[in-house]
């Protein structure tokens, strides 16, 4: 019984060990594509020796790229984005979680139903809007689509996280005459810590991943963002693979560097997230 | 409880100091969503019904012309077929994967890999964007250099042209579509196993159900929720998605595997089209709110059955 059950276990772990390798066989030969020439990547796909390995790729692409340029742009974009997300929607979960009124469950019911727009359906116009408001080819203009696009999915998560927190927590404050504003920063705010990692990451790799604002609203040229970087790019260089790959590394290593260092957030983040959704 | 007169006056006037402080709290995220959100989606509804081309200074109204012609768009047969079975197709297979996956991940104990590893591994994908995943399956795909056809013709078989007829080229995409939205999900499926107590097993095998009956009996409804939510997420994604699926099959052949999202673009930004752009962007629109509403009424009543 007990060899059968081990047995049992070694088949389990031989299936799941194939599927994740199946799996993994994208990452891992685009990661040591970005270490090849095109000629060896189509000759050799899934090898990588001392004698094939190059690194010429990086200073070339960082240059043609813009490299740092469009990292600067994204990382701006994002966190300025966030800080934006994280203090309108926080304010507007208190009120919908923690004071009673028809206006506010009114304007969460209004937020939900945002939520399902899908953002390229309101694409044109927002082009035509942020040239009539001046922020056509504005970080700014990238900015603030970016906060009002991910804040209805916030304030869901703020409002639904604050509503789980007893209702003992302001009234003493209120009796002593703490204002409204005063119990939210001072009493709220400091419990908010988790659901704004979660907030951040969900919000984050999106924005960071975001390809339609930034290609319609921005100049390619002027203010090149990573992910409207790398498609150009391969655009243009489309047969040169080395290239490519080494792009696609470059562009998408901040996000897994961060993912690796704050795995446990991503993942609490995602799951905790996903179950209020 | 009671209250004296006093204090209930009190507590009136300071509920209504409270609403006041909370309009001024939502207002920042209310202005925001109101600008670019609800004023573009006001346009959009309003351009469908005119005959804009995106430029000229004047346009008509021309009624409902433009959802008319939604039907005479050249290819229209294909585009919906592309773009529902692009949708349901990433998600019956995400969905399934990610269970399996899930479950599988869920089983702890010696002799078995490190789960955080494992996890990790499969969430990997998901952290990548629309754009690179696109561009890393089109080069996978490429007939003659692509890696899929030189591990196949390594094994022995025969290279496949995966982006030159619309079958193919729709599976192909959905199959890389897929890879990206996994580890989300299974994410989410892990975490529901998790909640699970793990007191209902017990009884169930003290009761002498087998591992089979228990995955029927306990975990598929206890996971319900976890399901729904992969679905209706998943779904939504599926007819959102833009850059992913046009980076790997550039809509080719023709404009056959080209998804509803990619015409709007392509009738806004390229055809001078706007008011037919717009149109099919309502449409588009109504797709996706009809999906999550049916989901969830459906789903939700499947959850109350057990």
């Amino acid at each position: 019984m007990k060899a059968r059950k081990k047995l049992r276990t070694i088949i389990e772990e031989l299936i799941l060990a194939v599927c994740t390798i199946i799996m993994m066989v994208p990452i891992y030969y685009l990661v040591i594509g970005a270490f090849k020439q095109r000629t060896d990547i189509v000759k050799f796909p899934l090898t990588l020796n001392a004698q094939i390995f190059t690194l010429e790729n990086f200073p070339y692409v960082i240059k043609k790229m813009k490299y740092w340029k469009a990292l600067g742009n994204t990382v701006f974009i994002t966190l300025m984005a966030l800080l934006i997300v994280i203090i309108c929607a926080s304010l507007a979960g208190f009120a919908i979680a923690r004071i009673r009124s028809r206006i506010f469950s009114g304007y969460y019911k209004l937020l939900v139903t945002l939520m399902v727009i899908p953002f390229i359906g309101c694409l044109l116009p927002l082009t035509t809007l942020s040239s009539k408001l001046g922020l056509y080819d504005s970080i700014w203009g990238c900015i603030l689509i970016q906060a009002a696009w991910n804040m209805p999915f916030s304030v869901f998560l703020y409002a639904g996280f604050m509503g789980g927190l007893p209702r003992e927590l302001e009234e003493a404050a209120y009796i002593d005459g703490c204002s409204t504003f005063g119990v939210y920063s001072r009493i709220f705010l400091p419990l908010l810590a988790p659901v704004t990692a979660t907030c951040c990451i969900r919000q984050g790799v999106g924005i960071w991943n975001d390809y339609l604002v930034s290609r319609t609203l921005l100049n390619e040229n002027k203010n090149p963002t990573l992910m409207v970087g790398i498609n150009g790019f391969f655009g243009a260089r489309g047969s040169e693979l080395g290239y490519a790959f080494t792009g696609i590394v470059l562009v998408s290593i901040p996000m897994v560097i961060l993912f690796l260092f704050l795995q446990k957030y991503f993942i609490k983040g995602i799951a905790a997230g996903a179950v209020k959704g | 409880m009671k209250h004296t007169k006093q204090t209930t006056g009190k507590r009136n006037a300071l509920g209504r100091n409270q609403v006041r402080s909370g309009m001024v709290f939502i207002l920042p995220s209310l202005i925001l969503c109101a600008i670019f959100m609800l004023y573009p989606l006001f346009e959009v509804i309003r351009y469908s019904f005119t005959d804009w081309d995106g430029i000229a200074k004047e346009y008509d109204y021309v009624g409902l012309h433009n959802y008319l012609n939604i039907f005479k768009i050249d290819g229209f047969k294909d585009m919906m077929i592309a773009t529902v079975t692009f949708a349901i197709g990433t998600t019956i297979l995400t969905v399934f994967i990610a269970f399996i996956t899930a479950l599988a991940l869920d089983k702890r104990g010696k002799g078995r890999i490190n789960r955080g590893l494992m996890r990790s591994l499969w969430f990997l994908p998901a952290l990548l964007s629309g754009v690179v995943v696109g561009i890393l399956w089109r080069v996978m795909y490429n007939y003659n250099n692509g890696v899929i056809n030189k591990i196949i013709t390594g094994l022995g078989g025969e290279a496949v042209n995966w982006l030159e007829t619309r079958v193919v080229t729709n599976i192909a995409v959905i199959v890389g579509a897929t890879w990206v939205q996994i580890g989300f999900c299974v994410i989410v499926f892990m975490a529901g196993l998790q909640s699970i107590s793990q007191e209902l097993y017990e009884a169930a095998a003290l009761d002498g159900a087998k591992p089979r009956q228990q995955l029927w009996h306990i975990t598929f409804p206890m996971m319900a929720s976890s399901i729904t939510i992969n679905v209706i997420t998943t779904t939504i994604a599926g007819f959102k998605a833009y850059e992913l699926p046009y980076n790997i099959s550039q809509g080719l052949p023709g404009k056959s595997t080209m998804l509803m999202t990619q015409r709007i673009f392509f009738f806004g930004f390229q055809d001078y089209d706007y008011g037919l752009g717009s149109a099919l962007s309502v449409m588009l629109l109504i797709i996706i709110a009809l999906i999550s509403l049916i989901q969830l009424v459906y789903l939700r009543r499947r959850e109350d059955i057990y």
